[in-house]
């Protein structure tokens, strides 16, 4: 396997408040992620998973510490510079879906390429759609579907623009066994056909096997990897 | 089933679709900008018509829109002028005097012939009818056709009478048949009366004035140019090219003077807009700041999947733009309207006598400046919902401040909504501080504007002006260029007669004054001297040489002059009351008894002490055509009564003022008239009183002042400044109230999840609401303690000595504090009940699980 980096953190750290209350959710991270692999995050609750997985997305920003995404140093990006590259880099899924309630199914999967001013790759994403079962789901508006249907969406509106790196936060979370089966086997796919990188943080010990690399946190500190 | 688009425009339609969410929202920005843009464009209307009467009224004083006129040139010279390719036109007139019919007194009506271009920069072209063309024709505007008593056909007969010679008092009487007229305007200071050429040359004998002085016969040239910029340069310029020496003068209503005016007259209009740009802003900020603020998860959550800060804002704006286009069109007709409505009140005109202005330019600026006002409105909340961190956003709760938090507090047993809300005030001191310090700072300031304007005292301004409820006088009480005529006749012993059978009748009083020469005796001499030292004589020189010249010369020869004010009822009351009396003391008594006599001393400062004053002696004898009287006291110079012109053919003599009893005074000089007659009457005899007066004065030339009318005057007056005090006042008050409503309903849409907690572990929404009165209950209570512990010592010691002197009377008052308490007390109430039923449209479980 070349050596391929695509992400890469270093001492990553971040604190909250200060003195007697400080809470140190990241305590010194470094990480390096291969291109084109399948990364699992795991670790109990409140170990700093999802700091973790905001921060290599650009979400949240590092009391110390660097990410670089590909050649870019995120901490170089200024403003609006640093959405536009996430949402052209980066497909997020996040633990609460995150759907715009005022937008249907299909418009908030196509919303982040349209921001763009993007054509969206119909055929393709109505593939995925199909895949995801959300067909007949396409006009309706996020607040009539159901945790699981929801899920779904916000996977779909992650792989649609084909991004480099998925990152994902416990996306089966709310699915049953074979949707989940369904999905990681979609992202597997569509991970391998266009080299993406996958990063997702789960619980579940099947789907972290099929993994093909497992990192562990705890206490802000990787213990595993 | 797969019919989608893959043309989707984000940013608008997520800017419609959520505009559609918040109806409630759109109604109240909508209304607010409406009214900002109906604000504006009357404020337009007004300044625009301002400026455009301001010009016509001062082309109507100067009596014409020429650019120069030029008096006393032979025809040839204004034809030659006319011949000057830069000269658009010249109009001439030949003046061949003043009407004096004796129904014409009091308005000047000059006898001219005119060609008609003259005639119509004169605003005197007729309308109906046309311009002379016999000897025995004539034009007039309707208002001397009606002191005429001449009905307004064509073809009536009009007798003028006129003096050829000034010096000579014989009448030129004519009649002429009237053909042609126009609608009279009372500010210009004269009318015209068109004769023909013919009428005109046989009355100077084909011969014209050479001497300016000289007005019949005078030719009159008004020049008319292209550009009325530099008409200085550009006259200059003309007559030099024609070889001519002519003295012009340019019109007044051109003079940057005039225009200083119209900018002068326009600044409270100027501060008017930027008052409603300032209100219309805070206004619709603080729509836009609480609906951001109550959305501003969701601003977090779409930048979470890539929308720029660019695009959120463009998102706020967009919505704006909606508003605006409801909004604006709207105010655009409904400000029009009003500011047409306004424009008399303002101008202080009757409606028919001005134009309201209709440019383009009105409804374009108003239009502009609402959209300014909206867009500059949402510049902060668009940058802050533009700025909004992803993360932060999704667990925004009310700001922990660090260290506040983390102080320890005794456990304490008493959960009860008043301590839950003192504790959630203190949670954020800083806000709470902002809140509370600039809803002071509004009230405290509307406290002190208030009190300084009740200060204001019109009974003290108008017993300046006059000091009985109707006061009639002769026509020549105030000819202060032709002096006061001691036996004119519009006074009459009938009018008194019937003043004292007026129902409610008060009380009356009466006024005659005489002149006559009076030689100081020397102790007078010597205290005239020391009062008019070199200082006094220098000041008065300052404003009145002749005045002064006077004094010193009757400080060398003793020779002066006597002014005597026969005085009963009304005026001899109140100068004699004791606020007035100098020195001595007043005994009602003897002075009715005769052989006594009050001296008036100077307009001094009655509070001030004077050893000297240039009056005689208490005590001392004056002797006034053989009669001599004792001194009584001396008086303060009542301003009705006193400060008025001197006798005609008076020789300007320094003058010594006294008064005798009326009695007395129409021995000494029976063939004497009233000068002026005073009436009080109860309040309900005024509107009877008022109309006999004014029928009165109207037959006989009298001038009637009522105090009800001078008191409506002075209120015409000062509208405007009063309607700009309001505002002032007005703004800031919303201001603070802006500030407060934003801050509590900022403080809950911010705490939304904290409410859900509260509610899903067992809060009630009574109970919720409860302890959110409290809170808004404890803002307005604070904000009334500061408050009222500011407005004390602000209005009592601060107005008080800003206030004093001058027409006030200082009166301590917090009723403005007093009028805003309940409204404080209910938005308190108000506020977080209509935000909290916004909050809780949706379910705790879905406010807990989404936000």
């Amino acid at each position: 396997m070349t050596t391929d980096i695509i992400l890469q953190a270093r001492g990553l750290k971040k604190y909250y408040g200060k003195g007697e209350t400080e809470v140190r959710a990241l305590d010194g991270v470094d990480l390096d992620i291969e291109r084109g692999t399948f990364t699992a995050i795991i670790g109990s609750s409140g170990s700093g998973k999802s700091t973790l997985l905001n921060m290599l997305g650009g979400l949240d920003t590092p009391t110390a510490g660097s990410i670089r995404v590909g050649n870019t140093e995120l901490a170089d990006l200024k403003g609006d510079e640093a959405t536009i590259f996430r949402r052209k880099q980066i497909g997020f899924v996040f633990q609460n879906y995150n759907l715009v309630p005022v937008l249907s199914v299909w418009e908030n999967i196509i919303f982040p390429i349209s921001l763009d001013s993007r054509k969206p790759d119909s055929a393709f994403i109505l593939e995925a759609v199909r895949l995801l079962g959300l067909e007949q789901k396409l006009h309706s508006l996020p607040s009539s579907l159901s945790g699981g249907q929801q899920q779904r969406v916000a996977i779909a509106r992650a792989i649609a623009s084909k991004p480099s790196i998925i990152l994902a936060d416990e996306p089966t979370g709310n699915l049953d066994s074979r949707t989940s089966d369904d999905v990681i086997g979609l992202l597997k796919m569509t991970s391998k056909t266009f080299s993406q990188t996958i990063v997702m943080i789960t619980h579940n010990p099947e789907i972290a096997a099929m993994a093909d690399r497992v990192v562990q946190i705890e206490d802000g500190k990787i213990v595993r990897s | 089933m797969t019919n989608v688009t893959s043309r989707f425009r984000p940013v608008p339609a997520l800017s419609g679709r959520l505009f559609r969410q918040k109806r409630g929202r759109n109604l109240i920005a909508v209304l607010a900008i409406f009214l900002t843009a109906m604000m504006f464009t009357a404020l337009c209307t007004l300044t625009g018509s301002m400026a455009e009467n301001l010009t016509q009224m001062a082309f109507r004083q100067t009596g014409s829109d020429a650019e120069a006129s030029i008096r006393g040139l032979t025809e040839e010279e204004a034809d030659l002028i006319a011949s000057h390719p830069d000269v658009e036109a010249v109009g001439k007139s030949i003046v061949l005097g003043i009407l004096g019919n004796s129904d014409l007194r009091g308005r000047q009506v000059e006898l001219r012939w005119a060609d008609k271009t003259y005639a119509s920069h004169a605003f005197s072209f007729p309308t109906t009818g046309r311009m002379p063309e016999t000897a025995d024709e004539i034009a007039l505007d309707t208002l001397t056709l009606d002191r005429l008593g001449i009905p307004h056909t064509l073809g009536a007969e009009v007798e003028i009478q006129w003096q050829k010679d000034p010096a000579d008092l014989a009448l030129t009487v004519s009649r002429l048949t009237l053909c042609g007229y126009w609608e009279g305007n009372l500010s210009s200071y004269s009318s015209m009366a068109w004769v023909g050429r013919e009428y005109a040359d046989e009355m100077t004998g084909g011969v014209l004035s050479q001497d300016e002085s000289e007005t019949l016969g005078l030719l009159m040239a008004q020049v008319i140019l292209p550009e009325s910029r530099d008409i200085e340069g550009e006259m200059d310029r003309i007559l030099s090219d024609l070889g001519l020496a002519l003295p012009y003068s340019v019109n007044l209503a051109y003079s940057p003077e005039m225009g200083a005016m119209a900018a002068q007259e326009s600044l409270p209009m100027a501060v008017g807009m930027v008052l409603v740009f300032i209100a219309g802003c805070l206004i619709i900020y603080n729509i836009f700041q609480i609906s951001v603020a109550s959305d501003i998860r969701l601003y977090g959550q779409l930048k979470t999947v890539g929308m720029t800060g660019k695009q959120l804002r463009r998102l706020i704006y967009g919505e704006a733009l909606i508003l605006c286009a409801a909004g604006i069109p709207l105010g655009l007709l409904a400000g029009w309207g009003l500011g047409a409505l306004l424009v008399p009140v303002l101008l202080g005109m009757a409606e028919g006598e001005m134009s309201v202005s209709v440019s383009p330019l009105i409804f374009i600026g108003a239009a502009l400046l609402s959209a300014a006002t909206v867009f500059a409105s949402c510049l902060r909340p668009a940058r802050l919902a533009g700025k909004v961190s992803p993360i932060e956003a999704m667990r925004t709760a009310d700001a922990a401040v660090p260290g506040a938090r983390a102080r320890r507090r005794p456990l304490r047993q008493d959960g009860s909504l008043l301590s839950m809300a003192a504790r959630n005030l203190g949670r954020n001191k800083k806000r709470t501080a902002t809140v509370v310090g600039s809803l002071t700072l509004a009230l405290v300031l509307l406290g002190v504007f208030y009190a300084q304007n009740a200060a204001f005292d019109i009974e003290k301004y108008l017993s300046d002006l006059t000091i009985a409820d109707f006061t009639l006088s002769d026509p020549s009480n105030t000819d202060y260029a032709g002096g006061y005529d001691p036996e004119g006749d519009a006074l009459t012993e009938g009018l008194a007669a019937q003043a004292g059978s007026l129902p409610y009748l008060e009380a009356v009083g009466r006024q005659y004054t005489a002149e006559t020469e009076w030689q100081m005796d020397e102790n007078t001499r010597e205290k005239v001297a020391a009062f008019y030292d070199a200082g006094r004589l220098a000041e008065w020189e300052s404003y009145d040489a002749a005045g002064a010249e006077a004094c010193r010369a009757a400080i060398q020869t003793g020779e002066a002059a006597a002014i005597v004010h026969g005085l009963s009822g009304i005026p001899l009351d109140t100068i004699t009351g004791g606020e007035y009396l100098l020195e001595g003391a007043f005994d009602p008594e003897a002075f009715a008894g005769g052989g006594y006599i009050l001296a008036v001393g100077p307009a001094v400062d009655p509070e001030g002490e004077y050893p000297v004053l240039p009056v005689p002696d208490v005590g001392s004898e004056v002797t006034l055509n053989g009669e001599t009287f004792t001194v009584m006291a001396v008086v303060y110079p009542l301003n009705p009564v006193m400060e008025l012109p001197r006798e005609a053919g008076s020789d300007g003599k320094f003058p010594i003022t006294f008064i005798l009893p009326e009695v007395e005074f129409r021995v000494l000089w029976p063939e004497y008239t009233m000068r002026q007659l005073f009436v009080n009457v109860g309040d309900e005899g005024l509107e009877e009183a008022e109309s006999r007066f004014a029928g009165y004065a109207d037959e006989t030339g009298a001038a009637l002042t009522s105090r009800r009318t001078m008191a409506e005057q002075y209120e015409a007056e000062t509208r405007s400044s009063a309607v700009m005090g309001s505002a002032v006042s007005a703004v800031i008050a919303l201001v603070g109230v802006l500030n407060f409503v934003n801050s509590m309903a900022t403080s809950i849409l911010t705490r939304k999840r904290e409410f859900a907690v509260m509610q899903s572990i067992g809060m009630t929404g009574r109970q919720l609401r409860r302890m959110l009165a409290c809170e808004g209950l404890l803002y307005a209570g604070l904000t009334l303690a500061a408050s009222c512990l500011i407005t004390i010592p602000a209005v009592g010691i601060g107005v008080r000595a800003m206030v004093s002197g001058g027409f006030t009377t200082f009166r301590f008052t917090l009723l403005p504090l007093a009028a805003c308490t309940p409204v404080l007390l209910i938005l308190a109430v108000a506020v977080p009940w209509l935000c909290l039923r916004n909050v809780e449209k949706r379910s705790v479980v879905e406010r807990l699980r989404t936000e």
